[in-house]
């Protein structure tokens, strides 16, 4: 109570004349009151008596309703301004008087009204709204809508969609599964016609480098003993899938070797050619896919190759080499053997001390990361050594792999597996990460309804020179 | 009665005499060729009546008129000893057929005698079965005759007679003949027919001469009840002005038996003040009197008590206090606890993703401003009148705002407007809560947040009244605000706030506006809406000039647009079932721009005709349906309304409406076919019809996204406030259906809303009382949405959504409350079943079928009638519907 007369006093500032007692009344001199009693006994005040019909009657007294309480008498001088009853007001209930609003014939009542004409009767019953409650105050960054973004950024689909329009192809309303391999490939063509080395002068790009396959093809006519040579670069290895495909190696070099027909300009008629491809160029990431998904005519629906296909942590890839780039790869071949062969040597005599800094790092990466030491050692010289001095040996380490689970092209789920910085697995379900161990990422090779890799992604073993 | 369709089997003389003169005439055909034959099969004491019969008509034409008497008197004797099954004539009448025209003859021949009356009373009676088609000879005979007790001849030649007189009335009216002679006969019939359990019979005698007055004298406390009932439910039926003579006898004599509250209800039918007041006056027990302001205030009248009618001025403010309405939160409150439905529900907990298969489900991180807005209604309806929900209220604990404000500032611009008069759905009916609760918002900088405050106010008034007159004071100075959305929000606001009052304050306020040159076209639109709700059917001269000017003035590239075509709604709204009073107006229409004009006159004609059941302004709309146009006609729409708003008033009419509605389904052109589901929407509001509820299925999924969002909406119309779990399981599949689209997810989104209305405590249906009364502004509320809905894409989905509150003024609890004398909240067993249509059937049969027993509060759905399972009370109303007085039964003794 004492806050709210404190506070009065500073509202009512061309009021100060008046004092307010605590039960918000003002007291009024004896000649303006007719009736001192009356204040007292908080009772209405009675009608005018004949015997003071001198003096001005100027109190009226009136209920206030307020939310869901009623103040029975509160009286109102009227040869005030409505403001002082305000302030009587702002007494009983708190709420400050530029926050009242007094609903009287005609509308609210003004600060400045005058209360004959306003017309208040004595008993009348006046409704007061208004709160002491926080003003609603909009937060200074309001929120972000979907519909104010640009509409590029709604959905990150549908940039692709635009982009590739035959990844909104829908069915029943909804979007249709698509090929993991197609968004692939489609992303890296997009990244390596937009994505250029600023220092290459000859625009020699990141994605070839990074992900380019250079092949050399021989494509000869048994026939007419045409023969032709041409290179070409792809941007990953297909491991085709046949009968005779157990295993990843034997699928990539069936690839390799491929029949076609076309015409032969000798022969004047068209005749079977066999290309003979040898990879003339690695990439620091080797992407194989295995090709599981083919059209089925006679069942017009793509299906899918159940077939277990086994592929390996590590991954040769020398003898899918060109004689050229064998040659190449012989010297850091043997660095590589070397360093193996002392690893070896070190492993096999027990507590020789270690030499170099460069070893001392491979030993903690080989305990830390059990078993998978190759790939860690290459990632831990990577932040070591300039980029010019590595050199690629044609061995892979597998550091990804997509799988699908589901028995057609159309449906299903994709899942990636994902090998970290420390080695340990990752499988990432969608918005759901899970650890995995490493031998069992090696049983996605399929032959069965558990996931299957579709995509494997390997990356180079360097060698420092 | 002939004329007009029969209501039910039982009801209507003088069509069912025809009908049976017809089945007795069948044999008499060809008399001779069966009669011979007949005679062969006689049984021996048939034989003997035969001769017997044969004999007394020789000797009627013998000269002794002694013996021509005694003859006459053993005729009549045997005529009337005569029993006979239901399908087969009397024998002795049967038997003196092949000898009618020789008796005829000799009447003729006879002088004038008693015994002349006594053959012509035979003949009378004869005639039942012999006279040609009309010949009405039963009748003539029975004129000539002695005029002796006409029930002595039974009841099938009583009915006969009552056929003729209507013929021959109709006859002696088109030629001015007196008709003195028949009116004496037709009292005998009518007392005889009041005495033996026929009113129907009587009633439509009397509605056939013309004379309903006689009526009142011949009912007693016996079968006023009867009477009266058949009198109310076939004044829907009667055309023109006869509609209302019936219910004014009817008034009268539940005024003569005391029957008050029925009185009270015809006399609201009647939209009559005087009668009401009548009421008011005629009764001095102050308990029936609040009973009487609980049924004011449910129709939601306006009407204002003077000393007349209540002496006491401390009574007469609780009195007042029942019509203002101001304890309908409190009891509709009590319904919710005690039903446990206390509990807030969120809009997650209304659209049940988990109950949906993967995709819809995955929350989008980032919020849409369409899909909060959606949330922002849908948490309003659900939990409208609560006072508590979790977006926009937070309990007072935590009064820090935080929660409430986050909330409002998830809309987005306009949105905002109606998230801010979301809290005065969630506080509908409490004025003092809502009022301090919304003020906060008064002091807000934002536009949008001060015009949802404004309208929020307006929705917390709807349908109370309170002395302060708190809306109006806080409204009205806002209505000349710069800024069209807070004008909106004031207008409207008013508009919620005082439907149907006739305040003249507002009227004054508002009808400068519509001469604004300036004022754009949607503040203008809101501005006549509002005048036709606040002066809904009162027919206002001031008002309807001031629209038309309005209309008139704006440029023609303005006539086209959306908001152009709700100002002829305004303009109808006024005349809302008033019918042919708007012909004045209808006329000046005609003048309007060729854009208008013709939209204008629809809107006129069904509002004016709504609720009226009138078949011939059904079939005109049906007309104007049925035209081809190459390009879309605005006014075919609010044609297509215009039968649904005709044809609502009653059941028959309602469900070959539904069978039109289908053809033109099937015919119509795109804009026909997009109005289609609104007017089932209004056909079955709350009323969810497998058969309608499987049409709007089947239109939700229509190729023309218009049609299927009206189709949605309609299906949350039809489902509003029932919970109806089947609609709530299509809007579901509807939500995953459409996720992509956002403006038919917003309709999905509203739909679900509605269906769990108030939690399903709420109606929206305008009819009460047993579906017989029209509460005007409920009516006017719902149209002037589906006027909305006809151009979705302007309204609801652009920036005037928050035209979907005036869903408010149809808002109302679907319970029955019962209190004790105190007005205090009494649990009393309760029967409550599907109601049965019992008009016009002898006896006291069962008015309700497949009931189970509650205790109050209960709840009733759409077609539920409630009767009391317990003696110990006495309802101080025959309709057992929102609250209801009991009183102690002095009679009753306890078994124990």
């Amino acid at each position: 109570m004492v806050d709210h007369v404190t506070t009065i006093y500073q509202c009512t500032l061309p009021f100060h004349e008046y004092k307010i007692n605590s039960r918000g009344h003002l007291p009024f001199s004896t000649s303006k009151l007719s009736h001192p009693n009356s204040k007292q006994n908080q009772k209405p005040l009675p009608s005018p008596h004949p015997a003071n019909a001198e003096a001005p009657i100027t109190m009226v007294t009136v209920s206030v309703k307020w939310q869901k309480e009623v103040y029975p008498a509160v009286e109102i001088d009227i040869s005030q301004p409505p403001y002082v009853f305000k302030c009587q007001l702002y007494d009983l209930t708190g709420v400050p008087p530029e926050r009242q609003k007094i609903m009287v014939k005609g509308g609210l009542l003004k600060d400045d009204a005058d209360w004959s004409k306003v017309g208040v009767k004595e008993g009348q019953r006046l409704m007061m709204m208004g709160t002491a409650d926080e003003i609603v105050k909009a937060p200074e960054k309001g929120p972000i809508f979907v519909e104010d973004m640009p509409e590029e950024e709604q959905v990150v689909n549908v940039v692709l969609r635009k982009k590739y329009p035959q990844f909104g192809q829908q069915s029943n309303g909804a979007f249709m599964q698509q090929d993991a391999e197609e968004c692939w490939t489609q992303l890296l063509y997009t990244l390596s016609q937009s994505l250029k080395l600023p220092s290459s002068s000859e625009g020699l790009d990141v994605v070839k480098a990074l992900f380019g396959i250079e092949f050399d093809n021989r494509i000869h006519c048994a026939e007419s003993g045409e023969e032709s040579t041409e290179t070409e670069t792809v941007y990953s290895l297909k491991c085709h899938i046949s009968q005779e495909v157990n295993h990843l190696h034997e699928g990539l070099k069936r690839g390799l070797k491929s029949e076609l027909e076309k015409a032969s300009p000798s022969l004047g008629r068209s005749a079977v050619y066999v290309k003979d491809s040898r990879i003339n160029g690695l990439p620091r990431y080797l992407t194989i896919q295995f090709v599981r998904f083919f059209w089925k005519r006679e069942s017009n629906q793509k299906a899918k190759i159940l077939r277990k296909v086994d592929y390996p942590l590590s991954l040769d890839v020398y003898d899918l080499c060109s004689d050229n780039l064998r040659k190449k790869l012989e010297g850091p071949r043997q660095v590589l053997r070397d360093a193996e062969g002392k690893k070896a040597g070190l492993k096999t005599s027990v507590k020789t001390s270690v030499s170099t800094a460069g070893d001392s790092k491979m030993t903690e990466a080989e305990e830390s990361s059990s078993g998978s030491g190759e790939a860690s050692k290459s990632t831990a010289q990577e932040g070591l050594l300039p980029e010019e001095e590595h050199q690629l040996t044609g061995i892979y380490d597998l550091v990804a792999v997509l799988t699908h689970k589901g028995r057609s092209a159309d449906s299903g789920h994709y899942v990636a597996w994902v090998k970290q910085e420390n080695g340990k697995w990752v499988q990432f379900d969608d918005d759901n990460p899970i650890l995995q161990r490493e031998e069992d990422i090696t049983k996605l090779s399929g032959g069965g309804d558990w996931h299957m890799a579709y995509i494997c992604m390997y990356k180079a073993r360097v060698v420092p020179m | 009665m002939s004329k007009t369709p029969d209501p039910n089997s039982t009801g209507a003389s003088g069509s069912k005499s025809n009908r049976e003169e017809a089945t007795i005439k069948v044999p008499s055909k060809d008399p001779k060729k069966k009669d011979d034959k007949k005679d062969e099969d006689l049984s021996e004491e048939d034989l003997a009546l035969k001769q017997q019969l044969e004999l007394y008509v020789e000797r009627v034409q013998d000269a002794d008129a002694g013996l021509q008497k005694v003859a006459l008197e053993s005729m009549r004797q045997e005529i009337r000893t005569a029993t006979s099954s239901m399908t087969s004539v009397p024998k002795p009448l049967k038997f003196l057929r092949p000898h009618y025209g020789t008796l005829k003859g000799n009447y003729e021949k006879m002088p004038d005698s008693d015994v002349k009356k006594l053959l012509a009373d035979i003949l009378s009676v004869l005639a039942l079965t012999m006279s040609a088609e009309g010949e009405r000879e039963s009748l003539k005979y029975r004129l000539l005759g002695s005029q002796g007790d006409i029930g002595s001849w039974g009841h099938e030649y009583v009915r006969n007679l009552a056929g003729e007189i209507s013929q021959e009335y109709g006859k002696r009216q088109s030629e001015e003949a007196p008709i003195d002679d028949l009116m004496e006969l037709v009292q005998q019939i009518v007392a005889f027919h009041m005495k033996h359990n026929a009113e129907p019979e009587a009633v439509d005698l009397l509605m056939e001469v013309e004379d309903l007055d006689l009526l009142v004298e011949h009912v007693d406390s016996t079968n006023y009840k009867r009477t009266c009932s058949y009198l109310t439910s076939s004044a829907k039926y009667l055309p023109g002005p006869d509609d209302m003579l019936v219910l004014d006898i009817a008034y009268t004599i539940y005024m003569k038996f005391e029957e008050y509250p029925s009185a009270l209800v015809t006399a609201l039918y009647l939209d009559n003040t005087q009668y009401v007041k009548q009421v008011f006056t005629s009764c001095d027990d102050l308990l029936r009197k609040k009973q009487f302001c609980y049924i004011l205030a449910r129709h939601g009248q306006t009407f204002e008590l003077d000393t007349e009618m209540c002496a006491e001025d401390e009574e007469r403010e609780r009195l007042q206090e029942i019509i203002n309405n101001t304890k309908l939160s409190e009891g509709y409150l009590t319904l919710a606890r005690d039903i446990e439905v206390m509990e807030a529900k969120t809009p997650e907990d209304i659209y049940k993703p988990h109950l949906l298969d993967g995709r819809a489900s995955a929350g989008a991180s980032v919020d849409s401003a369409r899909q909060n807005l959606a949330s922002t209604f849908v948490n309003a309806f659900v939990n409208a009148g609560f006072s508590q929900d979790k977006l926009m209220t937070v309990p007072s604990e935590a009064s820090s705002g935080a929660a409430s404000t986050s909330w409002l500032f998830k809309n987005k611009e306009h949105g905002k407007a109606s998230a801010a008069a979301s809290l005065g759905m969630i506080l509908l009916w409490d004025v003092d809560s809502g009022l301090a609760q919304l003020d906060k918002y008064f002091h807000s900088t934002d536009t949008h947040v001060i015009a949802g405050a404004l309208l929020g106010v307006g929705i917390v008034n709807c349908g109370i009244k309170n002395e302060c007159d708190p809306a109006l004071a806080l409204l009205a100075e806002y209505i000349d605000k710069e800024d069209p959305s807070i004008r909106i929000g004031a207008i409207m606001g008013l508009g919620l706030a005082y439907a149907g009052s006739q305040n003249e304050q507002i009227r004054d306020k508002l009808t400068p506006i519509l001469g604004d040159s300036k004022a754009s076209l949607d503040v203008l639109a809101f501005t006549a809406i509002s005048l036709g709700l606040v002066y809904v059917g009162s027919c206002n001269e001031e008002i309807a000039q001031a629209i038309i000017f309005a209309l008139m003035e704006r440029i023609e590239s303005e006539l086209g647009e959306p908001f152009a075509r709700l100002l002829p709604l305004g303009l109808g709204l006024l005349y809302l079932g008033k019918q042919e009073s708007v012909e004045a107006t209808a006329e000046v229409s005609k003048t309007f721009n060729e854009k208008i004009r013709k939209h204008c006159d629809m809107t006129l004609l069904s509002c004016a005709y709504a609720g009226t059941g009138n078949v011939l302004k059904v079939q005109h709309f049906l007309g104007q349906c049925a035209q081809h146009f190459e390009k879309g006609e605005t006014f075919q729409g609010p044609a297509v309304l215009g039968i649904a708003m005709v044809a609502m008033a009653e059941e028959l009419g309602l469900e070959m409406a539904i069978r039109s509605l289908e053809h033109l389904l099937q015919y119509g052109e795109q804009n026909i076919r997009r109005a289609v589901p609104l007017a089932l929407a209004l056909l079955c509001i709350s009323n969810p019809k497998v058969n309608v509820m499987d049409t709007l299925s089947r239109l939700s999924h229509d190729s023309d996204s218009e049609v299927a969002m009206a189709a949605i909406v309609s299906l949350g119309l039809i489902g509003a406030g029932t919970n109806n779990a089947r609609i709530a399981g299509m809007l579901r599949n509807l939500s995953s259906y459409y996720y992509k689209e956002a403006n038919l997810l917003f309709c999905v989104r509203i739909a679900q809303g509605l269906v769990h209305l108030g939690k399903g405590l709420l109606t929206l249906s305008p009819y009460h009382s047993e579906h017989f009364l029209l509460s005007p502004t409920a009516l006017a509320g719902l149209v002037t949405l589906l006027y909305a809905c006809l151009d979705m894409k302007a309204i609801v989905l652009g920036k005037y959504h928050y035209i979907l509150y005036f869903l408010t003024l149809a808002m109302q609890p679907r319970m029955l409350l019962t209190v004790d004398e105190n007005l205090k909240p009494l649990s009393v067993p309760v029967r409550v079943g599907q109601a049965v249509d019992v008009v016009g059937q002898a006896g006291r049969p069962k008015t309700i079928t497949g009931f189970q027993t509650h205790s109050t509060p209960v709840l009733l759905a759409a077609g539920d009638r409630a009767e009391l399972a317990t003696e110990k009370y006495t309802p101080l109303s025959p309709i057992l519907e929102g609250f209801v007085i009991l009183k102690e039964n002095p009679d009753y003794r306890d078994d124990q």
